[in-house]
């Protein structure tokens, strides 16, 4: 092994939702670092969210082309070379490309800790195995990937809210019940989505379901 | 109050000059990021330096490198890397001594830099690098600034010994060398062939 590795850019496999998932490819175990390019199903860059559950700092970088940042509700206009810090994890960040060949660069981690791989990087591969399949109603099957996932290590409560969908959907309640209070536990903010998710009709009037 | 975001532009970053054209782009200290090193570097001319000759020993940092305009030749090691724009050279060890020089106008590369082990820390070069390019007085003052905020670590002492022998203040300078080789015996061979310490050994 010769300590180090380099790839270009365009020989990273994306994957199917602009994710150019450089950490992984060049296994960085420092810091986070990705890029991202036009996703196919809804055109934007960065999904608009928030970094509460991981409390990272972000800093974005327009590589190549020209996009359109939301940042706690402004517009920013950020042609190639632009940066743009995001300090508090609780402010709403999105971006959309304005020229097609957009890539952005993107860094995170938490001030203070040495870097740990994000729930939603580590469970990538078993959302993308499930979501097909809650698509097309099979919630029990769907249930089960997530569970294989959680069982190779997967987990957080991202996995274990979307486990609690598929389960509500595919009517094992308690279970679904129960995991849905391991995900509040993990990321209170997921009490407030739950009360709108209609995943959770069926369980919703249970003497268990998180008011 | 801090805001929740800022936004700049490469091109209004400061530039400060480091070695052989080097110049030295502060992202990380601009916005006071606190969870990772990151920096640009930029060099005007092919035949510049775009990183200067070192190794990550000390921090114990992973480093990514990601060519963001131009062209740059790595050497890493024993090896040699044409890297054009769009690509990216990841150094997992610390004790590989890696280099890179401009071959294109204007080349621009972005530098990320921590451990995977430790919280990280900004890096002590951040204050010597500026120092060196400020007056001794100024420099000086930097120095300072780094210790306040890093405590007493052996290349600031060192450096600040530096400037303090620019200036003359032999005793102050002594006192800091001494302190800079007692935490780290390493420094005092650099410090028999460093001229700015000519006067302090004498």
């Amino acid at each position: 092994m010769s300590g180090w590795r380099a790839a270009r850019l365009e020989e990273i496999p994306a994957r199917n939702n602009g994710w150019i998932p450089v950490r992984d490819h060049l296994g960085i175990r420092a810091f986070g670092v990705n890029a991202w390019t036009k996703r196919e199903t809804d055109g934007a860059l960065i999904t608009p969210h928030n970094e509460l559950g991981t409390q990272h700092e972000e800093l974005y970088y327009v590589l190549r082309g020209h996009a359109t940042f939301t940042v706690d509700g402004d517009e920013i206009d950020a042609p190639e070379g632009t940066i743009v810090f995001v300090r508090d994890p609780g402010v709403t960040r999105g971006a959309v490309p304005v020229d097609d060949d957009t890539i952005i660069l993107t860094a995170g981690g938490k001030s203070g800790e040495a870097f740990t791989i994000s729930d939603w990087e580590r469970n990538w591969e078993w959302n993308r195995r499930a979501f097909p399949l809650y698509q097309d109603k099979k919630y029990a099957e769907a249930a089960a990937v997530l569970r294989e996932g959680m069982a190779a290590g997967g987990g957080g409560p991202g996995l274990h809210y979307n486990l609690a969908c598929f389960l509500s959907l595919a009517g094992e309640t308690d279970e679904a019940l129960e995991e849905l209070r391991i995900a509040i536990d993990g990321d209170e903010s997921f009490r407030e989505l739950a009360k709108n998710d209609g995943d959770f009709d069926p369980i919703r009037n249970e003497p268990g379901f998180p008011s | 109050m801090t805001k929740p975001y800022e936004v700049a532009s490469i091109d209004e970053l400061d530039r400060i000059p480091v070695m052989h054209g080097l110049e030295w782009r502060p992202i990380r200290r601009r916005f006071d990021i606190r969870a990772h090193g990151v920096n640009a570097y930029t060099a005007e001319k092919p035949g510049d330096w775009i990183v200067e000759e070192h190794t990550e020993s000390a921090a114990e940092h992973q480093e990514l490198y990601v060519v963001v305009k131009g062209r740059a030749r790595f050497t890493l090691g024993d090896d040699e890397l044409d890297a054009p724009t769009g690509t990216l050279v990841f150094i997992e060890d610390p004790s590989i001594k890696r280099k890179a020089i401009s071959e294109e106008p204007g080349t621009t590369v972005l530098a990320l830099g921590a451990s995977p082990d430790s919280p990280y820390e900004p890096s002590a070069w951040e204050w010597w690098f500026e120092a060196y390019a400020r007056t001794p007085e100024e420099g000086a003052a930097i120095l300072e600034d780094g210790l306040a905020e890093r405590g007493e670590h052996p290349a600031l002492l060192y450096h600040l010994a530096c400037m303090e022998g620019k200036l003359g203040k032999v005793d102050e300078a002594r006192a800091h060398l001494d302190r800079a080789i007692e935490l780290d015996p390493r420094w005092r061979e650099r410090a028999e062939s460093d001229e700015d310490l000519t006067a302090v050994l004498a």
